[in-house]
């Protein structure tokens, strides 16, 4: 194992919270609308990750996405429960790769349902696809500090270095 | 008794022997062919240029489906992770709290890695999977070679 007890792993308490136990299909119906609604957070998690390069740090924004992800999701539960599951049995047998395109009229009507009830449209194609920036509160971090040796002392005053000739000299 | 029919040519003769070469006729000329050719081209390359353009779009769909759930995915598999990470660390303190001298993480004292920086490490595969149960671990280690 590469952790000894020093290093510092956060406990099982710390990493447990509920997490989103939905299947590949059900996050391809939401995806577009479900990204854009965590947006932010989205952006968060994903910019923090790529400057610590460390999952250790960002912890709290991994959970506030989850939690983001799940409020989304109960609100559409609560609102638009049918045309989401209309939606969804096109998008599961939809090909091998759940494309959207055989989709269409659900997904009127599911963009609509939602365009009602959260007030949110469909982002336009390639939203989420393109370089975004984000601005944030956390600082950025640096490299962290590297603990070189100490200096090599200083040599004693009137120090003559050896002259490699000399010993040479006697032949 | 039998009756014989002399077996005799047609009424109006044998069909002409065909002595000479029968060159086909020539449905266009030269020009015109080379005419359609680009023609069937460029209704071909027009056709492709649109069906490419459809094509993308779909992609750039797709693509942006993948993109916008990858933070859920993600922001999961770190926990799952670290929670391993910690009950193998856990598991390695159970095992070897007998063996005096062993210390966690190290090889009897010495770090396994050059780590001076504190970055995250994720441990090898098989430094994964060394507490797991020994009749699991083939199952782990060569899935991907069992269909």
């Amino acid at each position: 194992m590469a952790y000894s007890n020093e290093d510092y792993l956060p406990t099982l308490e710390e990493l447990t919270v509920p997490e989103i136990e939905i299947t590949s299909s059900v996050f391809r119906t939401a995806a577009h609308h479900l990204g854009k609604y965590c947006d932010n957070a989205s952006k968060e998690f994903m910019l923090c990750r790529a400057e610590e390069d460390d999952p250790r740090k960002c912890l709290n924004e991994g959970k506030e996405v989850t939690r983001c992800g799940f409020e989304f999701l109960r609100k559409v539960k609560k609102s638009c429960f049918a045309e989401f599951n209309q939606y969804l049995q096109c998008i599961d047998h939809s090909g091998s790769e759940m494309e959207f395109k055989n989709c269409r009229t659900t997904q009127d009507i599911y963009d609509n349902c939602i365009k009602e009830n959260l007030g949110q449209d469909r982002p336009e194609l390639g939203y989420f696809a393109k370089v975004r920036l984000h601005k944030t509160d956390r600082p950025k971090p640096g490299p962290r500090p590297h603990h070189l040796p100490d200096t090599l002392p200083a040599p004693p005053e009137n120090y003559e270095p050896a002259d490699p000739l000399k010993k040479l000299s006697k032949y | 008794m039998a009756s014989y029919t002399q077996d005799l040519p047609p009424k109006n003769g044998f069909e002409k022997i065909q002595w000479q070469a029968q060159n086909p006729t020539r449905l266009m000329r030269g020009y015109t062919q080379f005419a359609l050719f680009a023609a069937f081209t460029l209704c071909g390359w027009v056709g492709f240029a649109f069906w490419r353009k459809r094509q993308r779009r779909y992609n750039l769909e797709m693509m942006d489906a993948r993109v916008a759930i990858e933070p859920f995915l993600l922001a999961e598999k770190d926990r799952a992770i670290l929670k391993h990470l910690r009950r193998c660390r856990d598991e390695e303190n159970e095992v070897m709290k007998n063996v005096p001298g062993w210390k966690t993480g190290t090889l009897w004292g010495e770090p396994v890695y050059y780590n001076v920086r504190d970055r995250f490490i994720k441990p090898s595969h098989t430094e994964q999977i060394v507490h797991l149960d020994p009749k699991y671990v083939n199952k782990v280690q060569y899935n991907h070679l069992v269909q």
